[in-house]
């Protein structure tokens, strides 16, 4: 039995902020119900989104254009795909690429040929194009090589494509880059706020994913089918569903992370709010025994998660390894009232940050009805703003309560100020150089937080001790360079998960942990470091298919239920395998 | 040619890093000159007409204006003659210090110019809750006044724009602005004088928001020379590349499957 417990009693169960925002532990977060894949499924799902094709022309090798309907109970709108041939030397990840395999974009209404002659003259360009101010989002993937020719070979042949393939490397495609708000002439978000098809972040970019994967489905059955129309299968629904979109990401993530802390803040509020209210719940028998299935699916997933990052490598095997452990103590402590707060409890003190943070997530999928409403939470409007007239000393104040961590750092210490962060010229790519011995730090991008708040420290208490008496403005009309970083303490202080707790400049500090923390957000899965800076992730690998959401399934807790997805057996012979041959179990429904 | 407000919001603040403003500056910079765009008030050809002093100010030390004279219901500053872009964001912010502690609080801030600008940072003064008017006199033939002022928490002003047919005898040249601030007070401009007067210019504040609304459907129609020189100063804060530079920030060895 579900039993909401009060504000107050939720503040009092919170995490506390310096657990909840150390950079470590955000960078060990795992996808959860409350990301923002899950939530836009779930969306589609309740409210009977429909997709359909509208154009599908495509030539042999997949090339062409394909244009999606999406009909929501509010508004049409359009996914328009170009998919044009890359020669292999042109093929990066990297911003700093000209050209992409595909590149696509979701347009608010109607596609007349006046649009489509105009998208097609500018998506293709990406950031060197004039987009069109009813897109939404813009993007563009590459395709995994080895995965498109082994599953056109395949399916071409009549077979179906191993899924270990999919298991390595989850998708046909990865995007690159997924931009919405305003870019390059695109619509603004501030558009979207008062439309509840797409007001919460970033679900019209997880939308044009969502149908990049649909177009990747389709597009290998097509180009199978034209290698080889007498022999061609399609794609079994079980490696459909096995079938994510991938996407690489660098340094590119983290400004963004710093300089919205006010959105940060309502992720993870939400995502703790959700999991304070959670603690208070008394368990079931039936609750244990989902969490004890949800647990062996996400060991199993983990075990299939691969990566050639060495570190990770460790971390998803220590994970792994502490996961049977967690199971003995859950199935041998009685069900008292307080047993998910002695979970928690006890898993702080003897598992590893990832596997502390994966049973916070496996919790949150217990209990949809306490976390689903935190769904709509997840915006807030942005703004960070002065309180002039506050007394100086009080500012003072604010920084040793809620900036302790930023003062505890030694900024004489070399080891502290080894890092600076810049734009390059590249396409404006963030980048880190090393101070004192790369150039540009006469540029450097302000995303370090605690030396600029300890700087600030210092002279505020210089000037407090001739006008001890001082407001805000009073000081900032003599420092005035110290204006943005004070409207930030200002501000920030009332939301005390807002701020990342790191020396972004520090020479230890790993800059995969922001990368990590905005992406479990998305909802990526498999992590795969390609470097300290760069990371493959895979998004929508195991939910539900265009056509089970035009089917508008009836139990939609079911059809929610696709985190940590395994990788399927395909029993059948792979010679009779059809596209509608559910020859095994939907990967992730059951452990 | 279009662009959406965030992207010019961004490049403005960019270009504004470019030309030395500190973090700060720039932020609320860009936002005054996007604020205006995107009521149709022409926000960039003011930028435009201010963009030289801004580049002969770019070195100066010290750009914020100097306070003259305070009590607790009055300040006088002194702009220095640089852009409201630099000076007035402070000043307003006194104002609004003033006017919480005392109800109503009168700023003058004397030798500024690019006032028209100073209407953005008003807004976001209005939106926490300040009723603000601003008023200014240019002193060209004709003598045109222009007094903008937001009720509290709205989000746009209504503006009057006059020219005043029987000069008074004081015409000195005057270069400043004079803010009045009200915690609890309307006060919108509503033209009644015994004095003749042209009224050149009336904004209300429901056509600024039809702007707003058109803004958003079509994006914000800009100069493409005034783009371009913004997006040139925008690269003044890009750093160079090298081979290292490049390769670590990317994946290490090749990116692709």
């Amino acid at each position: 039995m579900m039993e909401r417990i009060s504000p107050r009693e939720e503040s009092l169960r919170l995490r506390a902020p310096e657990r909840v925002m150390d950079l470590e532990r955000l960078g060990s977060l795992h996808p959860s119900r409350l990301s923002f894949v899950r939530s836009l499924i779930r969306q589609m799902a309740r409210q009977r989104w429909q997709i359909s094709a509208t154009r599908f022309d495509l030539d042999d090798a997949g090339h062409g254009t394909a244009i999606y309907r999406l009909q929501t109970p509010c508004g049409r709108y359009h996914g328009v795909i170009f998919s044009q041939p890359l020669s292999d030397d042109a093929r990066s990840d990297r911003v700093i690429a000209e050209a992409w395999d595909v590149t696509f974009g979701v347009v608010e209404g109607d596609v007349d040929e006046a649009l489509l002659e105009q998208m097609a003259a500018n998506v293709p360009l990406q950031e060197a194009g004039r987009q069109h101010p009813r897109l939404l989002v813009l993007s563009r993937a590459n395709r995994s090589l080895r995965n498109f020719a082994a599953f056109s070979e395949a399916l071409s042949a009549g077979r179906q494509p191993d899924p270990a393939w999919l298991t390595q490397a989850g998708y046909l495609y990865r995007t690159t880059a997924v931009y919405g708000n305003g870019k390059f002439g695109m619509a603004d978000f501030d558009r979207l706020k008062d439309n509840p098809d797409f007001q919460r972040p970033f679900s019209a970019q997880m939308l044009a994913v969502y149908l990049l994967r649909h177009f990747s489905i389709q597009q290998i059955e097509h180009v199978a089918r034209r290698q080889s129309p007498a022999t061609a299968v399609g794609l079994a629904t079980p490696l459909k569903r096995y079938l994510g979109i991938g996407n690489s990401t660098g340094l590119g993530m983290a400004p963004f992370l710093i300089n919205h802390p006010q959105l940060i803040e309502q992720w993870v509020k939400s995502r703790e709010q959700a999991l304070a209210q959670i603690s208070a719940q008394q368990p079931e028998e039936a609750q244990r025994e989902r969490l004890l299935a949800l647990l062996s699916r996400a060991q199993r997933h983990l075990e299939q998660t691969v990566t050639a990052d060495l570190e990770q490598g460790e971390r998803n095997a220590e994970t792994v390894a502490m996961l049977p452990e967690v199971r003995i103590w859950l199935e041998q402590v009685p069900l008292t009232y307080d047993l998910w707060q002695e979970l928690t409890e006890w898993s702080y003190r003897a598992l590893s940050l990832e596997a502390q943070e994966l049973i916070n997530t496996l919790l949150l999928e217990l209990y949809p009805a306490i976390v689903e409403p935190f769904e709509n939470r997840m915006g807030v409007t942005e703004r960070l703003e002065l309180t002039p007239e506050m007394p100086l000393v009080r500012l003072k104040q604010l920084i040793e309560t809620h900036y302790d961590w930023a003062l505890a750092y030694d900024f004489d210490d070399s080891e502290n100020r080894y890092w600076f962060w810049y734009r390059s010229v590249e396409k404006e790519e963030p980048r880190l150089g090393v101070r004192g011995h790369e150039p540009g730090v006469d540029r450097e991008l302000k995303l370090a937080i605690a030396p600029r708040v300890a700087g600030t420290h210092r002279v505020v208490a210089e000037y407090l001790r001739d006008h001890p008496r001082a407001t805000v403005v009073d000081f900032l009309i003599q420092h005035s360079r110290y204006k943005d970083i004070v409207r930030r303490i200002q501000t920030m202080a009332e939301t005390p998960l807002g701020e990342i707790r790191a020396n972004l400049w520090a020479r230890e500090m790993k800059p995969m942990h922001l990368l990590r923390a905005k992406l479990s957000f998305f909802g990526a899965s498999r992590f795969d470091p390609k470097s300290d800076r760069w990371v493959r992730i895979t998004l929508f690998q195991g939910a539900p298919l265009v056509e089970e959401l035009n089917a508008e399934p009836d139990d939609l807790r079911d059809f929610d239920d696709w985190s940590f997805p395994l990788e399927p057996s395909l029993n059948a012979s792979p010679e009779s395998a059809t596209s509608d041959t559910r020859t095994t179990a939907i990967p992730g429904a059951t452990p | 040619m279009k662009v959406s407000y965030n992207e010019l919001q961004g490049l403005c603040r960019k270009a504004f890093q470019g030309l030395n403003f500190e973090d700060g500056d720039a932020s609320d910079a860009a936002d005054m000159v996007a604020w205006m765009q995107l009521y149709e008030l022409n926000g960039l050809e003011a930028l435009n007409r201010g963009l030289d002093y801004l580049l002969a100010e770019q070195h100066a030390e010290e750009r914020a204006p100097v306070l003259l004279y305070a009590d607790d219901d009055l300040a006088v500053l002194d702009g220095q003659g640089h852009s409201v872009l630099q000076s007035s964001s402070l000043a307003l912010e006194l104002g609004f210090a003033k006017a919480r502690a005392r109800g109503l609080a009168v700023i003058k801030i004397r030798r500024c110019h690019n006032r028209q600008l100073i209407m953005g940072y008003l807004a976001r003064i209005a939106g926490r809750g300040m009723n603000v008017t601003a008023f200014w006199r240019n002193a060209q033939n004709p003598l045109t006044e222009q007094v903008v002022g937001f009720r509290a928490n709205s989000s746009v002003p209504e503006i009057r724009v006059y020219a005043v047919t029987q000069v008074p005898e004081e015409n000195e040249p005057n270069d400043g602005v004079t803010l009045v601030f009200a915690n609890h007070v309307e006060l919108l401009p509503s033209m009644r004088s015994e004095y003749d007067y042209d009224l050149l210019a009336c904004h209300k504040e429901s056509a600024l928001i039809a702007s707003r609304e058109r803004a958003m459907l079509d994006g914000i129609t800009i100069d493409d020379a005034v783009w371009d020189k913004l997006k040139h100063l925008a690269t003044r804060i890009l750093v160079e590349s090298t081979d290292a530079s490049r390769s670590g920030a990317g994946p290490g060895t090749t990116d692709n499957d």
